[in-house]
């Protein structure tokens, strides 16, 4: 293991004191002179032909300064999958069509909040009702009404992924089992609703103010709507308040604010209400997944064949790379020598599912480790013990997909088993009381480039300055996650620095490196981490050098940066200050700004992603038997991450997947009729609170990811998915009641129970 | 989402607010907590014309013991205050508990016990308890006062026997008999911090063994908190075993009216009146045979 000064230690985020304080800006907290308030106007149907809208009332109210419908704008669809433009099927305003309750069809900026929204109640459509499809058994039968014209059967993605040999597989197994389970949809449940502010300069170029984790993807798809180029925008993240997965799009309200910002020569702001976020906004997708697995006898995997119908709401979204990658889950985690995966993206009337924390994996995952407990149970095989005999290793490959280039899982099995007293604990419970197990695995980051850019993946510029401080510019998008933090901590240690000596600008599409497709698939740490490194060595080459002249070292040293020094190993008394070198160099250069530029590519690392995490988690319940309810008493968890960063964050990361899983897993859920949303309050949208966490403990298995920043991996996004499947295990312990449809209810529970 | 314009009163006396709310007429609403207002006029559910705060009306939050008499909670008592005093503690545990089970922490802060009970929801947490235990409230209007049984309270969702001009300045509650217990007992989806989806408030009185009398008040599973009568006569004059309060219990079951919402379905509602009038009896028993004679 190598030796760090300030890698692994706990250093408080550089926002904590800001967003403690309430200092930190928000998109919502930006007030520009004359800024108008924009209200969308949104579909009340879940299909339906747009007739007429007469907007005349609405534009005559006093206060009002512009309204929008779909005919005003310049109809070019957009979506994330650039590369194939058949995915693209939105438009920032309805055109012709409303697919689902929500769609935004009309925009309105008046002066105020409450005139903008009253001039919503003025519009008038005219609408003809479609007939919908609310789920994707009825979007898929015979005659099912169709959302898209170019997509007669809904189905608007398909995948396939295959190797080995499936049939020789089962043919071979002594065990078979197939299972049927269904997942369903979550809020990402952001404490900060979606919020822009857009500005225009005299020159028609915008600048856009935006909660979001991808400013270049919304920077280039918000041109190529607008009929701009990609250039004329400026897209600003200020302080986000959390985005999951929920903000990795171009939005409709950020085309409005940009587009209407043009119209009136004014700034305009939307803010989203928490009820337009929990009627209409992004979420988690809903899947049916068949799974047949086999083993042999003594437990070895076999063969696994995989069919999952995804869900999609209305449009594609992030579904295309969701329909990849729960196929690539299913066959992480354990060796499958034949599988096959076939993936089905469909269409409903509903608001679109998209990316949320875990991405696929934590439905996959779901199915995947249930049925692995199912198959234990069935082979009268301890659950921990299957999975370490089918373990993945380091050095594993997937064919197609990747190799394993660092693997902790059996050590995570093991230290989980052990910290839980597990053994013990499986035997030994009351009823009513039960342990649990669920494992995962995950990305750092995604390696195919859907996105279609012809830039590095990530990017990161240092520029150094005598005074012995640097400035960071970075695309990587802090949205709470922490990112700033990390990546400061990354350069801190190459550059033998504190983080008080650097200065940091992220995510400003004018002022940061290009390109950076943004923060989310957990690629940030690695990826500009790894370019941040990159510009940082590109710094110390040409320090290093100067160094070495101006001393007239006759011997060719290693150089290294440590306390703000530089010097060559072994001779800190050759040395000087970190800004006294900078000066060197800038001397040398005739007054030059020292600048490096540094960025990432995955390269001959497959097609999925460079590294991946893996860990295990045990939960433990009390489930009242006469009244169902379930309560999560502890959880353990022990994961390999690669490399520790910060570990505050890596355990802040923990317990907000562990949050996150609770609620997947008990509680939340949306509660719809006929693709209305009826749970649109937090009150009845059942997220768990602080109250409902249960306390835990965790370890950090740690390995070193060659491919990895000074060996670290993705941290945080995967640990969303051992949780729902170790409380459904720890609930059939309990219970007897096997959970193969979340969320595990109450009345699912007592329902199981008066059968027997 | 900021609110609609509105008139703002801050009246010193009950009589000036009554007034207020008998001059202003329709849309002028009383506040004391705002923790149910606030949220009805963000939602769009209420536009106010003017809003008549209470908190300025001296010794309105006064908690009263008269050992007596009984206990008075005077309408500005903040669910926080009731939670945490020790003479409710003490000699009104149930009372206290439903007041700590209401909402979370920063809203039993703000929000007071009457304010739970004009509201009128069907699940309001103080409500079954308080009328378990015979609570009466007592309302000032232009003739006067008057005090109400809480039983007769409730007409309805959001609905109640406030007539126009009529502020409810406190609620009052017996001295329990002797050898009497209560309890309190819900369920919600969330866990520990939510919304009841059932409630259950009892109150048994011991003669000897026997119990002389029992009331059962079920909450979030008909248009008004309602007595569970017929459960109740199962018990009265009998000794009360396990078997004779599973027996009230399903009556109970039976003869509450729940319908399905976002938060249960009637079925699962219907079993669980039955659970948690079993867990109410039982605890308000145990409370009652430790009681003093």
């Amino acid at each position: 293991m190598k030796s760090f000064t300030i890698i692994g230690e706990n250093v408080p985020r550089t926002d904590g004191e800001a967003k403690a304080t309430g200092t930190a800006v928000y998109a919502d907290d930006i007030k520009l002179p004359r800024m108008l308030h924009g209200a969308l106007l949104r579909s009340p149907l879940p299909h339906a032909r747009i007739k007429r809208i007469n907007v005349k009332k609405a534009a005559a109210l006093p206060g009002v300064k512009c309204v929008i419908t779909g005919e005003d704008t310049p109809k070019i669809r957009y979506g994330n999958w650039r590369l194939f433009p058949a995915t693209q099927d939105e438009y920032p305003l309805a055109v012709d069509k409303v697919r689902f309750i929500g769609d935004e069809v009309a925009a309105v900026a008046a002066v105020d909040k409450e005139t903008a929204r009253e001039a919503l109640e003025l519009m008038e459509v005219e609408y003809e009702e479609l007939p919908a499809a609310f789920d994707v058994k009825a979007a898929t039968k015979k005659g099912a009404p169709v959302l898209h014209e170019e997509t007669p059967t809904n189905i608007s993605v398909d995948r396939k992924i295959q190797y080995g040999d499936i049939e020789k597989g089962f043919r071979e197994s002594d065990y078979v089992r197939e299972d049927t389970f269904t997942v369903h949809a979550v809020s990402h449940a952001y404490l900060e609703p979606c919020s822009c502010v857009a500005q225009t300069d005299l020159d028609g170029r915008i600048t856009l103010w935006t909660s979001t984790q991808t400013p270049y993807i919304v920077q280039c798809l918000l041109a190529s709507t607008m009929g701009l180029r990609e250039n004329d925008i400026r897209v600003i993240v200020p302080h986000v308040g959390g985005g999951f997965g929920g903000k990795m799009e171009l939005r409709p309200w950020e085309f409005c604010a940009a587009f209407m910002a043009r119209k009136t020569g004014r700034p305009v702001k939307f803010t989203l209400t928490r009820e337009e976020e929990l009627a209409t906004g992004r979420r988690r997708h809903p899947m049916t997944l068949k799974s047949k697995v086999g083993f042999k006898k003594d437990g070895t995997l076999m063969a696994k064949d995989l069919e999952i119908m995804l869900d999609g709401g209305a449009y594609n979204a992030m579904g295309p790379t969701a329909t990849f990658l729960c196929g690539n889950f299913g066959a992480m985690l354990y060796r499958y020598p034949n599988y096959r995966f076939i993936g089905k993206h469909i269409y409903t009337n509903k608001p679109p599912a998209s990316a949320m924390r875990g991405f696929g994996a934590p439905q996959s995952l779901f199915a995947a480790e249930s049925q692995m407990n199912i198959a234990a149970q069935d082979m009268g095989l301890d659950p921990i013990d299957l999975r370490i005999k089918n373990a993945q290793v380091t050095g594993d490959t997937i064919p197609d997909v990747a190799t394993i280039s660092s693997c902790g899982f059996i050590e995570s099995l093991k230290e989980v088993a052990k910290m839980s007293n597990w053994k013990r604990k499986r035997k030994n419970m009351k009823a009513g009381k039960g342990v649990g197990v669920g494992c995962y695995s995950f990305i750092s980051g995604g390696v195919f480039n859907w996105f279609n850019t012809q830039f590095p993946f990530s990017a990161a510029e240092v520029r150094a300055f005598d005074d012995g401080t640097v400035h960071l510019l970075t695309m990587a998008t802090d949205i709470g996650q922490g990112s700033n933090t990390a990546v400061k901590m990354i350069l801190a240690e190459e550059l033998g620095l504190r983080m008080e000596d650097i200065r940091i600008t992220s995510a400003d599409t004018a002022m940061t490196p290009q390109a950076d497709l943004g923060s989310w698939g957990s690629r940030v740490t690695l990826m500009n981490g790894n370019a941040v490194i990159d510009a940082a060595r590109k710094i110390k080459e040409q320090i290093f050098g100067a160094v070495s002249a101006h001393r007239k070292l006759n011997v060719i040293y290693d150089f290294e940066c440590k306390d703000g020094m530089v010097y060559p190993k072994g001779r800190p008394d050759k040395g000087m200050t970190f800004g006294e070198a900078v000066s060197l160099v800038q001397k040398a250069n005739r007054g030059e700004p020292l600048v490096a530029r540094g960025s990432y590519t995955p390269r001959g690392k497959g097609l999925v992603t460079p590294a991946f995490s893996f860990g295990a988690q045990v939960a433990e319940v009390d489930v009242d038997m006469e009244t169902g309810q379930v309560t999560v008493e502890k959880m353990w968890t022990a994961h390999d991450c690669g490399t520790v960063i910060n570990h505050m964050a890596v355990e802040g990361q923990l317990e907000g997947s562990i949050h996150m899983g609770l609620g997947y897993a008990l509680s939340e859920q949306f509660v719809m009729e006929e693709g209305k949303t009826l749970n649109t309050t937090f009150l009845d949208y059942k997220m768990p609170n602080a109250m409902d966490m249960p306390p835990g403990a965790s370890v950090c298995i740690e390995t070193y990811e060659e491919e990895g920043p000074m060996g670290a991996k993705e941290a945080g996004e995967g640990l969303v998915s051992p949780t729902a499947p170790a409380i459904a295990d720890a609930v059939f312990h309990a219970t007897g009641y096997r959970c193969k449809d979340l969320p595990i209810t109450p009345e699912k529970i007592l329902n199981d129970l008066k059968k027997k | 989402m900021s609110l609609s314009k509105f008139d703002y009163y801050s009246p010193g006396t009950v009589e000036e607010a009554s007034r207020l709310l008998l001059d202003i007429g329709e849309g002028a609403f009383l506040l004391a907590g705002g923790t149910d207002l606030l949220v009805k006029c963000n939602h769009g559910m209420v536009h106010p014309k003017a809003v008549v705060s209470l908190n300025k009306i001296k010794d309105l939050d006064t908690i009263r013991l008269d050992r007596k008499k009984g206990l008075t909670i005077g309408a500005g008592a903040r669910l926080a205050d009731v939670e945490e005093n020790r003479d409710i503690k003490r000699y009104y545990p149930a009372v206290a508990y439903a007041a700590s089970q209401t909402a979370n922490t920063q809203i039993r802060n703000m929000g007071t016990v009457a304010g739970n009970l004009c509201n009128a929801a069907p699940s309001a947490e103080n409500a079954p308890t308080l009328m378990a235990m015979n609570a009466k409230v007592v309302l000032v209007g232009k003739n006067g006062q008057r005090r109400l049984p809480l039983e007769d309270f409730f007409k309805g969702p959001g609905l109640t026997a406030i007539e126009p001009g009529e502020v409810l300045t406190a609620i009052f509650v017996p001295v329990p008999p002797a050898k009497s217990g209560t309890s309190y007992q819900h369920i919600s989806a969330r866990g520990r911090v939510d919304i009841s989806a059932v409630c259950v408030g009892a109150m048994v009185v011991l003669n000897g063994n026997q119990c002389e009398e029992v009331r059962i008040v079920l909450g979030a599973v008909a248009p008004v908190p309602m007595r569970a009568k017929k459960a109740e006569k199962i018990l009265e004059g009998q000794k009360a075993g396990q078997d004779l309060i599973e027996k009230a219990a399903d009556q109970a079951s039976r003869e509450s009216k729940p319908i399905t919402d976002v938060r249960a379905s009637a079925a699962y509602r219907k079993s669980m009146v039955r659970v948690l009038t079993k867990r109410a009896l039982n605890e308000a028993l145990e409370r009652a045979r430790k009681a003093k004679g």
